[in-house]
């Protein structure tokens, strides 16, 4: 068989190349307690977290612990997620952490912890591959928004009906087929006709740019790691027009 | 069901491209397997051609026409047409049943004018989603059933891309969990199609049809398309080679329930599969860039004996529409395979494609025909359960990666893939007590109907 230094006219393996030396977690609280609950956000400790967040709140406010441990945490998980030392495994398994942990704080907190603002996602009618949708789902439970998952094989009157009673930031539609993505365009018509210039991003499998950007309202999603960058955007009054022209293009 | 226990080659040097141990007959009279490699061109409808039978099928009978009248132009003597039906297409299983029929009257056509030798494999769409419906007992089941039912009237080939296990496969395969990987690839998945596969045969059967057979698209391909390239950062490229191992125990169940292959274009477990059950296979890589990359484009060949492009949409290129441009690279490809057989050059050849990408990546290293054969060795051995024979594919498969140092993997790769073998080294030995585990373990898991898979 091939012996490794004659491959080099064969390829060229770029992921070694351009290994970066991993990096460990920097620390997130001088808070010895709080730090606990940062560390079991890190590591996606979803079976300790609880534990952990309790013997928190004996001494800590459900807020300062949300803000100061879990959220500190998170943060962490998404600067080693962005450096190359996570793959995203890591930085699902440390939101159900977070959802777990949040859970725990609400109960003390006696309601509800106050989310950024509401996103609505959904896989598009016909289609059943949602696994995408899933990924930005925990993506954007994991940085503070309430999330209304329709589910998927979701047909377009439904998901314009849910805009209409939830009135979200952003809504997004998963299609891994282009057969299915044809759905896109016609919620977005009815949105427009409804009143409602929702910025609707739209991604996944033979999703293009190209077909996205060709209907008022579409912003091409490229990866389900954006998602939380454009719901913060469109938190922040961005339009569909300036979200396309930062995103897409 | 008796799990197959041997293998149908008694070493890789004995696999070759082009020729199967059981080559397949279609009623067409296309021979597969036979002693050499066929393309198998596999076109898709734009977007919004599925709104309605008429532009439907119409879409499609223009692309499986392209691709035959290419081959006639260019001289290509023999071609499979596939079509994946798009969800209308099974959800409407009238729908299906025309484009089948309209596609078997173009190949007699062209068999007759000018002697191509062709044949149309009809891939229902699983339009069961597991967390959806249940999937031994709803209306989308009875779709997929009739779907076969009126198809196999006049395809040549059945095939389907079984999705049980979907819902378990999807939680963990996000949460690195090698332990979900098993169950819901080899233990769910191969329970559902146990259910299902012998229905296809018998309908196949019942109507002179080939149960051609399966694949582990839904998770294996999933666990490939995360893994991306060498700079995506998503899964480990060892777990989604893990993830090939075991979708090898699942797709074999379609063989032991009676299909006789050609196996699916996406199964790129297949190597594995013709290993052990000696079926002809169809295979994809470099040929379905058009649908998504992958890093074995040229080693995926080296045993196939359908090449094939995936799924390309229908659409103007400079050269012609992408259905002709495509059976134009596939016959040339397939040619070029045919000429070695000719000259006696098959296995410089093969060596060829092997060496291209046997160090490239984890998941083209394990599909190199010596380790596809020695993962097979390892299911047939630990053939007392679907997890037994599933958990025995993915150690040896993370062994042989372990094993060769001219497979070199990155820090993260290798401590990944370490602890997938160490956390497998603690789950049971026994089916029974693992199944009880893990129905604990995923209870919560949305959609998750243990009843659905006979548990």
């Amino acid at each position: 068989m091939t012996d490794s230094k004659n491959t080099n006219n064969i390829f060229t393996r770029f992921d070694i190349t351009a290994e970066e030396e991993e990096h460990a977690a920097r620390i997130i609280s001088s808070d010895s307690i709080l730090q606990k609950v940062g560390e079991c956000i890190i590591e996606g400790n979803e079976e300790l977290i609880e534990q952990v967040v309790r013997e928190a709140l004996k001494t800590k406010s459900p807020l300062e612990v949300t803000n100061a441990g879990l959220i500190a945490g998170m943060k962490e998980v998404s600067r080693l997620w962005a450096e190359g030392s996570y793959f995203l495994p890591q930085v699902i398994l440390s939101s159900d952490a977070m959802v777990a942990g949040i859970a725990v704080c609400e109960q003390k907190f006696g309601k509800p912890m106050e989310k950024k603002a509401k996103v609505i996602t959904h896989t598009a009618e016909g289609d059943i591959h949602d696994i995408g949708q899933v990924i930005v789902n925990a993506l954007l439970n994991a940085n503070g928004f309430e999330v209304i998952n329709l589910g998927c094989d979701v047909p377009v009157d439904e998901v314009v009906n849910a805009c209409i009673s939830h009135k979200p930031v952003l809504v997004t539609g998963t299609a891994l087929m282009t057969t299915t993505m044809s759905a896109f365009p016609r919620i977005a018509e009815k949105l427009i006709k409804s009143d409602l210039e929702i910025p609707f991003v739209c991604g996944g499998g033979a999703v293009t740019e190209e077909y996205v950007n060709s209907f008022d309202l579409g912003i091409w999603g490229k990866e389900a790691s954006q998602a939380p960058g454009m719901a913060d955007d469109a938190l922040k009054g961005l339009s569909w027009i300036e979200l396309r022209k930062k995103w897409n293009g | 069901m008796k799990l197959i226990d041997s293998m149908a080659y008694s070493s890789s040097e004995e696999m070759m491209f082009g020729f199967a141990k059981y080559p397949v007959t279609t009623r067409s009279g296309l021979v597969i397997g036979g002693g050499a490699v066929i393309p198998e061109v596999v076109t898709h409808p734009r977007p919004g051609k599925e709104h309605d039978l008429k532009t439907l099928a119409r879409e499609l009978e223009r692309a499986n026409t392209d691709a035959m009248q290419r081959c006639v132009s260019i001289g290509h003597p023999s071609i499979v047409i596939e079509n994946e039906h798009v969800f209308q297409m099974t959800n409407n299983p009238e729908w299906g049943a025309e484009i089948s029929a309209q596609s078997a009257h173009k190949i007699s056509d062209f068999k007759q004018k000018y002697g191509l030798n062709a044949a149309y494999r009809s891939t229902i769409a699983d339009i069961r989603k597991p967390d959806m419906i249940n999937l031994r007992d709803s209306e989308r089941t009875e779709k997929v059933l009739e779907s076969f039912k009126n198809c196999a009237k006049t395809a040549d080939i059945l095939s389907i891309e079984s999705l049980g296990g979907k819902e378990v496969f999807d939680y963990s395969i996000i949460r690195n969990d090698i332990t979900g990987l098993l169950f819901s690839q080899a233990v769910l998945g191969g329970r559902d199609m146990q259910w299902l596969w012998p229905q296809i045969v018998e309908i196949a059967n019942e109507n002179g049809c080939v149960p051609g057979g399966d694949t582990d698209c839904a998770q294996a391909n999933t666990a490939m398309f995360m893994a991306g390239g060498f700079d995506a950062k998503d899964i480990p490229h060892t777990l989604a080679a893990l993830s090939r191992a075991i979708g090898a125990s699942r797709t074999l169940v379609a063989y032991e329930c009676g299909a006789l292959g050609p196996g699916k274009d996406c199964a790129y477990e297949n190597p594995i599969i013709k290993a052990i059950a000696g079926i002809p296979i169809s295979t994809e890589g470099k040929s379905s860039a058009c649908a998504h990359s992958d890093l074995c484009g040229n080693v995926i060949a080296a045993v196939c004996d359908l090449w094939s492009n995936e799924a390309v949409q229908y659409q103007n290129m400079f050269g012609g529409s992408s259905a002709a441009v495509f059976t134009e690279i596939l016959g040339y490809d397939t040619a070029a395979m045919n000429s070695s057989i000719m000259l006696g050059f098959e296995k410089q050849y093969q060596a060829c494609l092997v060496n291209s990408d046997r160090y490239r990546d984890p998941q083209a290293f394990i599909l190199c025909p010596d380790n596809a054969w020695a993962i097979g060795k390892a299911i047939t051995d630990n053939a007392d359960s679907l997890y037994a024979r599933g958990r025995a594919a993915a150690i040896k498969c993370g062994e042989l990666i372990l094993a060769d140092p001219e497979l070199r993997l990155t820090t993260i790769e290798k401590k990944s893939l370490l602890a997938y073998m160490a956390e497998m080294e603690t789950l049971p030995e026994d089916e029974d007590n693992f199944i009880d585990f893990c129905l604990n373990k995923y209870r919560k898991v949305k959609g998750f109907n243990p009843a659905a898979y006979g548990l």
